[in-house]
């Protein structure tokens, strides 16, 4: 057995050279957005805190600044995840800092209507709104989230502000959880300026500095249990992007916080003997925003690689179930939407210079899907299916997207749906948009955003975790990520985790 | 006996359309016939000329994609592996235009090889549509990569500092020890100030071209 790493470090794969044990107060299982919070906040109270993370740190050196080697590097399956039923991608990070390290850093807090939904909806008493302010506050002071600078938005973003008041709806410049943006429209790949607060430069060093290990290319197999108590966790540590296993670990604790992902978390519980699921409720419910998005092309140069990745929204039409936003990434993942073949295709991407694109995401409450665990792996087989009334939402989306490009001025979109032409030059042309029914495979769509596998519920028998995140079935297993929403926020989720996550810790700190 | 031999000679024949007679050698991950496939159907993608004059083989997407294939995990290997299969075979059993559609994808004529995959494109069935986006999304990707055609579209991604910041002293090199940390305390600078990137600055040193 190798030396207990000290208090207050990180340890990378070249630092493992043997079998390892250590143990502490709280074990954290991801360093993600959620999971960097809890770390952080716990060991600010002084408790004794390991956090693991199965990728490895980054720095802007070892950015890829193409899109596809980037989500090779970045991403769980080479970025090339994808559900079954309704396939669309989506993907899930693997790094020190998790998915924060290549997001948009958007942070939005979900309007008051989510929270009732989630109260009534599934017995829950203090999740209101007014409830997760302070959280909300607490975290978005430690990051400095700020709406997005006039500046550094670009004319594909202000042409969105243009578009929608021209038509009388509201938008606003995004609040994002980064500082000093240059407009290198980079977020997906990695900010290159450091201006983005992604975990791996906010919470994780300030987590370390107050006394946190952070173990960094370790991959948990297992949660180890004894009755009712959670006792640690075990697992091996893995080389980065080979993903080959070698060295044994195991981390004894008083709790454990498992906070890998909505997808990774049920997958988890199951390789641990269905552990804190006599619900049955764990790996179902999975929930999705499915985006769907429209391109639209201008008279003049957009100019679209300056500018913030997202840098403005609509929260108007979030009763209707979508919310409005706009777009950017690497120049090859946008191509990617663009129709046509050969030299019709190049005519096409020789334009990406005078095209902004703006996305939905749609709050698919009535399309679920569930997480299946395959034996000895821990990436798992995803079932999703959208519902037809929610294939409603899709057209609706791509309606007003579309609504919104011809009034900042496009002179043709291009909105990607099978069935309807490739390119259509007027409001009048896109009516097709709207019109008869569709079918959820016409869309191009990706699912980036993920909940409700583990979902929090007044009722032990319907759901995984109380409204602290803490498992009906034990006394210190705890969950903190997307996995716990009862259902999906309607917005962008990473801010409402990290609040959910920073009551959870708090709850922690007062009960260890 | 007759029959059989016959029917060996037919067997070695549809062998040999399928496995053999394939112009190139491979290349480092990819085999003869998927290096073949990749390089007849980015032409096909990004014929030479149009507006962005360079080509799929001239933008390098063949040795892009032999990259690629090599770094992802060995399932998804093995799926882009059966979607090379099946692009470069399916004209075996559903033929392309005549004459002599019924060949390998990759000994197909060039407008042959657009009528084909034109078909999977628009195909009224979603995975033969799924098939189409999957191959395209690819060779995009590696026609994109070539910083010659960024810089044509104007979409060349600019020279960004990168400021030391305090995780910089606690994180060595992906796959290095902790004593190759490259900076210490002293090697701190100040954040970024927010001044927003100008158009006409300099791009990023990967893609500048000979003449900047």
């Amino acid at each position: 057995m190798s030396a207990p790493a000290s208090q207050g470090e990180v340890r990378v794969f070249a630092d493992y050279e043997r079998d390892f044990r250590e143990s502490c107060d709280v074990v954290v299982v991801g360093s993600g957005p959620t999971g960097s919070v809890v770390a952080h906040e716990l060991a600010e109270a002084g408790r004794r805190v390991v956090l693991l993370e199965e990728g490895p740190p980054f720095t802007p050196g070892e950015f890829e600044l193409e899109g596809t080697l980037s989500m090779t590097r970045t991403m769980r399956e080479a970025g090339l995840r994808a559900t079954r039923g309704f396939v669309m991608p989506t993907m899930q990070a693997i790094a020190l800092g998790g998915g924060s390290l290549v997001n948009s850093a958007i942070c939005v807090r979900p309007p008051e209507f989510v929270f009732e939904r989630w109260c009534s909806g599934f017995d829950l008493e203090r999740t209101t709104r007014k409830d997760l302010e302070p959280h909300f506050d607490a975290v978005g002071e430690f990051l400095g989230i700020a709406p997005t600078p006039e500046d550094v938005q670009g004319p594909r973003n202000l042409l969105f502000a243009s578009g929608c008041d021209a038509l009388g709806y509201s938008s606003e410049p995004i609040a994002r959880n980064v500082r000093g943006c240059r407009g290198s429209g980079e977020c997906f790949t990695g900010c290159r300026s450091r201006a983005k607060q992604s975990m791996d430069i906010s919470y994780v060093p300030a987590a370390i500095r107050h006394g946190a290990r952070v173990l960094t290319s370790v991959q948990v197999q297992r949660i180890r249990s004894d009755g009712r108590r959670a006792a640690g966790v075990e697992g091996q540590v893995v080389e980065p992007f080979s993903g080959k296993r070698s060295h044994r670990f195991r981390i004894d604790a008083d709790v454990v916080v498992l906070a890998a992902g909505c997808v990774a978390t049920p997958v988890l519980l199951h390789h641990s003997g269905e552990l804190a699921n006599r619900s049955g409720q764990a790996g179902r419910n999975l929930q999705f925003h499915p985006g769907v998005a429209v391109m639209g092309i201008f008279p003049e140069p957009t100019h679209p690689q300056f500018g913030a990745t997202q840098g403005y929204q609509s929260l108007e039409f979030l009763p209707d179930g979508f919310k409005l936003e706009t777009l950017w990434a690497p120049p090859g993942v946008m191509a990617v939407r663009l129709p046509g073949l050969g030299l019709e295709y190049k005519r096409h991407l020789a334009r990406i210079s005078h095209c902004a694109v703006w996305d939905a995401i749609v709050s698919c409450n009535r399309s679920l899907g569930r997480v299946v665990p395959r034996r000895g792996r821990l990436d798992p087989v995803l079932h999703y299916d959208v519902h037809p009334e929610d294939v409603k939402i899709f057209q609706h989306a791509a309606w007003v997207l579309a609504e919104i490009l011809f009034a900042a001025g496009a002179k043709r979109i291009l909105p990607g749906i099978h069935g309807v032409p490739d390119v259509l030059h007027s409001l009048e042309e896109a009516e097709v948009v709207r019109r008869g029914e569709m079918r959820a495979s016409q869309f191009v769509s990706a699912g980036n955003h993920v909940f409700s596998t583990t979902r929090m519920h007044g009722d032990p028998a319907r759901g995984v975790v109380d409204e602290l995140g803490r498992c009906h079935d034990f006394d210190n297993l705890y969950i903190a990520d997307t996995g716990i929403f009862p259902q999906c926020t309607s917005v962008n989720p990473m801010y409402t985790g990290m609040a959910l996550a920073h009551r959870t810790a708090q709850a922690l700190v007062e009960r260890t | 006996m007759g029959l059989w031999l016959a029917l060996a000679a037919l067997l070695a024949l549809g062998l040999r359309r399928v496995f053999v007679g394939y112009p190139g050698p491979g290349l480092a991950c990819l085999a003869p016939r998927e290096a073949a496939l990749v390089a007849a159907a980015s032409e096909a993608m990004f014929p030479t000329g149009g507006e962005i004059p360079e080509s799929g083989p001239d933008a390098g997407v063949p040795a892009f994609l032999d990259r690629y294939v090599a770094t992802v995990p060995p399932q998804v290997r093995l799926l882009m592996r059966l979607l090379f299969f099946l692009v470069e075979h399916a004209t075996l059993v559903f033929p392309g235009p005549a004459p002599r559609g019924w060949r390998r994808f990759s000994a197909l004529e060039h407008g042959q090889r657009i009528a084909v995959l034109d078909g999977w494109r628009t195909s009224r069935l979603f995975p033969r549509r799924l098939v189409f986006t999957s191959l395209r999304a690819m060779l995009t990707m590696g026609y994109f990569a070539d910083p010659a055609v960024l810089r044509r579209i104007g979409l060349a991604p600019f020279a960004v500092d990168s400021p030391v910041c305090e995780a910089d002293l606690l994180y060595p090199p992906i796959g290095r020890p902790r004593s190759e940390i490259r900076y210490g305390p002293a090697d701190l600078t100040p954040p970024s100030d927010g001044t927003p990137l100008r158009l006409d600055g300099p791009l990023h040193p990967d893609y500048r071209g000979g003449a900047q």
